[in-house]
């Protein structure tokens, strides 16, 4: 039983608010990332539940139970940091075997707490070996296995691979979910690599400035953004500015700064100053010469080839710059300068309210 | 393991942690800070005293009387009144004279307006004998102010002179130690830090029969070997100053070099600047902060050091107030010493204004370098090719080598160690063992506290300093750190003991934990800068991740933390322990006037400069080194073993 709450978290640095009214409610047992920008408060979030840094106010519940008043060894939330922190003065097995012994477990208890997460994370044939003799990805694993020896019921990972090389990044994010799955652990998760978030967790939390943007499943964050900012912080969008020119029921016409008309549905009243977003991965490019709503004309600019698939920087008639991402095979049977069609698909053109602030500011590009 | 987890649920409340924590600041604040800078309120509270007997002339008195013909003579007793007709008793005796045939005794610091009379009572052995009033008095007059100023310039110029000079001879060795590999390193490395296992006292008068002039009156053999010229206090002072400052600068440049990245050199190297003009527009900018914490320390010593220069200078002239009106050569730290040494009736007033000068102008001169060495700049952009590879090929750079070399053995090993000579040369007389070895008891003892009672009260200041939340609170504790160490150690003893003879403490100052609450106040420092930089360097995620892990906060230190900072924990006790033993200026400015009470390095001070028997205290130098040797070895010992 560990579900977490954090209900309206506020932690203030001098006159920087690293959380603002920060709530969200995480179940026993799942796989949850935050992710934001630099900054943002994603750590501070991590050592508020692991309660090494308080709160200014609000109250964080672990297992339904309010631990303000916990230390942090009282409240079996273990907190695993990028650099792991294996101490440099203990080897491979006192590391592991660090928690039993300090809460007083016998021996003999110890002994097969140490053997069985050593063997779960394949380092058993290492025992004796200092931190500093193994390689990134088997201190990792010392440090997950010292964690998971805990028994603590939440595990707080913050940028757990961030130190790895790219390749083992990706081997070991799998192996990471699976261990915290299998044990059935609660397990928070902090970074700024979005696709790595998209592809460990259960549900996804972005936030930015301590506040929180969104919470839902990587495939909701990705196709129903609630804002402009998380439209560009998960995956890629063109942003489109506008005013409302024409409502029909829920049908609205967007009259864009480049003096292109585009059509989406949505709340809004006519005058309203709107940004439409589309993802790059939802821009149709094609050769035909039918022209249609949500249809322009325009020349390729550049290609950036990603192996697999390719983007495309067209340049529309009416002066607006579009990306696209194409599967390479299509992609490269353009070449540079080639008139080209763009469509965006109307369900995939999402209206948002115009930030307070511009576009710029709220997207961060 | 079931008393630390018990104890563990009461360290981890937060009520005990901020009463903790109060308990260390306020030990900091009232037992350190507020006894160390006491005196600067005595100008406030006895500005009489100080117009009468420090900023107005004084009288010298000497008084002389007929020897005792008493076959059971036992003692002279002096005794002095304001009244002419005056009984003797316990309340008007002012000193004591065992000697029958020492008939002559000089008062000083007398208020020039007032008027005194004195009898002398020669007591016999069975019963009290005749009072004399004394028939010839000789009265000078002194003015002490000169002889203070003088003395403090005395002591800016020297302790400059010392900068100057470690800077210069000890940059070229510093750069060996940390930058070129070279056969018999290793020894060299130890060699350097030898100097500061070696007590002052012992240094001092090793320094002294090795350079001074001494006059050939004093019956001091000299071993062969000895240079033996220098006769300018001043000269011989900043020898002395040298040898034992040389190791501080050269310990804090090398690291500061060693912590540059070499790379940087390499690159300048490759893109074609000669060695020394890489030295000098690279390495050299980057390294301010060792330059500043080298010049710090040596001027910090130099201008506290009090038992070893008043041995080389009694070397060159008795010090005797009366001498230091003509001529212009003692050290403010000294002039505490001596007076304290000598028949000053007034003590108090002039002994508080040498204090309170000495604090303000070192803490003034400190401030003041400290800011020329962060604004100078080198002149980087401009280089001088031609002379400048020139100066870094062939035979410049050797001579340079070479020259730092006979340097580090010619001015600071030979004379340091040079006593060994006088020892196998000189006769075996007159060695007191029950005071030396009481004395070193006394010592020892003092060490063992102080060094204990630093690392109890001294580690959680330096973790609260590294680790804690309020960063307005924790500048300021880093701050009032530095006080300790840049005040003078005789002004501080002094402060001190004027602390805690206030009436109020009466019933808790002893004169022995006078001596170690003084000894932990200069020592304090040492541990507290040693382990908050060591725990500054360790990230914090080891600690937070051992509380995570279920380590209550007596554990994750003992388990976590301690064993990362062990090392500078055991530097800084090193370097309590040492100072302790070694320490003369504060032990002699906090004692009572004719206290029983003597640790070893004072007593040899003692020796030499009172009661001039130079081969007891040579032997008492010899065995006080030995000893701390020894006890450093032990120290080094048990801390490895401690886990």
């Amino acid at each position: 039983m560990a579900a977490i709450r954090l209900s309206n978290i506020t932690k203030r640095y001098g006159s920087l608010t690293a959380v603002d009214d920060f709530t969200i409610d995480v179940k026993d047992g799942e796989y949850l990332t935050i992710i934001g920008p630099t900054g943002a408060g994603k750590t501070t979030i991590l050592k508020i539940i692991a309660g090494l840094v308080e709160q200014d106010s609000g109250d964080v519940f672990i297992g339904g139970e309010p631990v303000n008043e916990y230390p942090p060894e009282k409240r079996s939330a273990v907190y695993f940091p990028q650099t792991y922190s294996l101490f440099p003065h203990f080897n491979v097995w006192e590391n592991t075997t660090f928690a039993p012994r300090i809460q007083g477990v016998g021996e003999q208890e110890i002994s097969t707490i140490g053997k069985e997460m050593l063997t779960m994370v394949r380092l058993w044939k290492r025992p004796d070996a200092l931190p500093s003799e193994l390689s990134g990805g088997m201190q990792q694993r010392c440090g997950l296995a010292r964690a998971l020896a805990a028994n603590a019921s939440v595990l707080l990972l913050d940028e757990p691979l961030r130190a790895l090389d790219a390749r083992l990044r990706i081997e070991l994010r799998y192996e990471l979910r699976k261990l915290v799955k299998d044990l059935n652990i609660t397990a928070i998760h902090v970074t700024h690599d979005q696709e790595e978030a998209m592809s460990i967790s259960d549900r996804i939390a972005v936030i930015k400035n301590g506040r929180l943007e969104q919470i839902d499943t990587p495939q909701k964050l990705f196709d129903i953004p609630k804002n402009p900012f998380v439209a560009n912080f998960i995956g890629f969008s063109n942003f489109i500015e506008g005013v409302i020119v024409n409502k029909t029921d829920d049908l609205l016409t967007i009259k864009g700064t480049y003096d292109d008309t585009i059509m989406t549905n949505g709340e809004f009243n006519i005058g309203d100053k709107v940004v439409a977003s589309i993802k790059i991965e939802y821009v149709v490019v094609d050769k035909q010469n039918e022209g249609g709503p949500n249809t322009f004309f325009g020349e390729i600019e550049d290609f950036t080839f990603l192996g697999k698939f390719t983007t495309l920087d067209v340049k529309l008639d009416n002066g607006r710059k579009i990306v696209s991402k194409l599967q390479s095979t299509i992609a490269l049977s353009y070449s540079k300068g080639e008139k080209v069609r763009v469509k965006f698909p109307q369900e995939k053109l999402i209206a948002f309210e115009y930030p307070k602030f511009g576009l710029i500011k709220e997207v961060g590009v | 393991m079931q008393i630390s987890r018990k104890l563990d649920t009461v360290i981890g409340k937060k009520w005990f942690n901020k009463t903790w924590y109060s308990f260390i600041v306020l030990f900091f604040l009232f037992i350190i800070i507020t006894p160390t800078v006491y005196v600067l309120s005595y100008s406030v509270t006895h500005g009489d005293d100080l117009q009468k007997y420090v900023f107005s002339d004084t009288k010298s008195i000497t008084l002389s009387w007929n020897r005792s013909g008493d076959v059971n003579f036992s003692k002279y007793e002096i005794h002095t009144s304001s009244i002419s007709d005056f009984e003797p008793s316990n309340s008007t005796l002012i000193a004591t004279i065992k000697e029958a045939n020492n008939t002559n005794y000089t008062l000083s610091g007398l208020s020039m307006d007032s008027s005194s009379y004195f009898k002398v009572k020669t007591v016999s052995k069975n019963a009290s004998a005749a009072i004399s009033n004394v028939p010839q008095i000789k009265s000078t007059t002194i003015s002490l102010m000169p002889i203070i100023i003088n003395a403090l310039w005395f002591s800016i110029a020297v302790a400059l002179v010392v900068v100057v000079i470690d800077f210069v001879a000890g940059l070229p060795l510093a750069w060996l130690l940390a930058r070129k590999k070279f056969p018999g390193k290793r020894y060299l490395d130890v060699l350097v830090d030898l100097p500061i296992a070696v007590p002052t006292a012992a240094l001092g008068f090793s320094i002294a029969i090795f350079w001074a002039a001494i006059p050939s009156e004093k019956g001091i053999l000299i071993p062969f070997g000895a240079a033996s010229f220098v006769s300018s206090p001043f000269l011989l002072v900043v020898l002395l100053h040298v040898a034992f400052s040389y190791p501080y600068m050269v310990r804090s440049l090398a690291a500061a070099i060693e912590e540059i990245d070499i790379s940087y050199e390499i690159a300048a190297g490759t893109l074609g600047a000669s060695p020394f003009t890489v030295a000098r527009t690279i390495t050299m900018p980057l390294f301010r902060g060792g330059l500043a914490t080298g010049t710090i320390l040596c001027l910090a010593r130099s201008l506290s050091e009090t038992g070893a220069t008043m041995i080389t200078l009694s070397m060159l002239i008795p010090l005797k107030i009366e001498n230091l009106a003509s001529t212009a050569g003692i050290t403010g730290p000294a002039l505490i010493g001596t007076i304290k040494q000598s028949n000053f009736l007034h003590l108090e007033p002039a002994l508080a204004f040498i204090s309170m000068i000495l604090i303000i102008s070192s803490i003034l001169l400190l401030i003041a370098v400290k800011m020329l060495i962060t604004r100078f700049k080198l002149p980087t952009q401009k280089v001088w090719p031609r002379y400048e590879t020139l100066l870094s090929r062939g035979f410049v750079p050797k001579l340079k080598n070479a020259s730092s070399f006979i340097f580090f053995f010619g001015i600071v090993i030979i004379p340091a160690f040079f006593i060994i000579g006088y020892i196998f040369s000189a006769k075996a007389t007159g060695v007191d063992w029950a005071t030396l070895q009481y004395s070193l008891l006394i010592s020892l003892i003092v060490a063992a506290i102080v060094t204990a009672a630093n690392l109890l009260l001294g580690i959680p200041l330096a973790i609260l300093i590294a680790r804690g939340k309020n960063k307005k609170l924790t500048a300021t504790l880093d701050t009032l750190t530095d006080i300790p160490i840049i005040v003078p150690t005789a002004a501080l003893g002094f402060s001190l003991g004027l602390f805690w003879r206030q009436p109020i403490f009466q019933p808790i100052s002893y004169e022995l934990l006078l001596i170690i609450l003084a000894h932990i106040a200069f020592t304090y420092p040492f541990i507290v800068r040693s382990v908050s930089s060591a725990v500054e360097c360790t990230d914090m995620s080891y600690e937070e991740t051992g509380r995570t892990l279920g380590a209550g906060p007596l554990q994750n230190f003992r388990k976590v933390l301690f064993p990362m900072i062990k090392p500078s924990i055991l530097a800084g006790a090193i370097m309590t322990f040492t100072r302790s033993l070694d320490e003369t200026g504060a032990t002699i400015a906090v004692i009572a006037k004719d206290s029983k009470i003597i640790t070893a390095p004072v007593y040899i001070v003692d020796l030499i400069t009172k009661q001039q028997s130079y081969y007891p205290a040579a032997l008492a130098c010899i065995v006080l080194i030995g000893v701390s040797f020894i006890s450093l070895l032990l120290l080094r010992y048990v801390t490895k073993k401690v886990k």
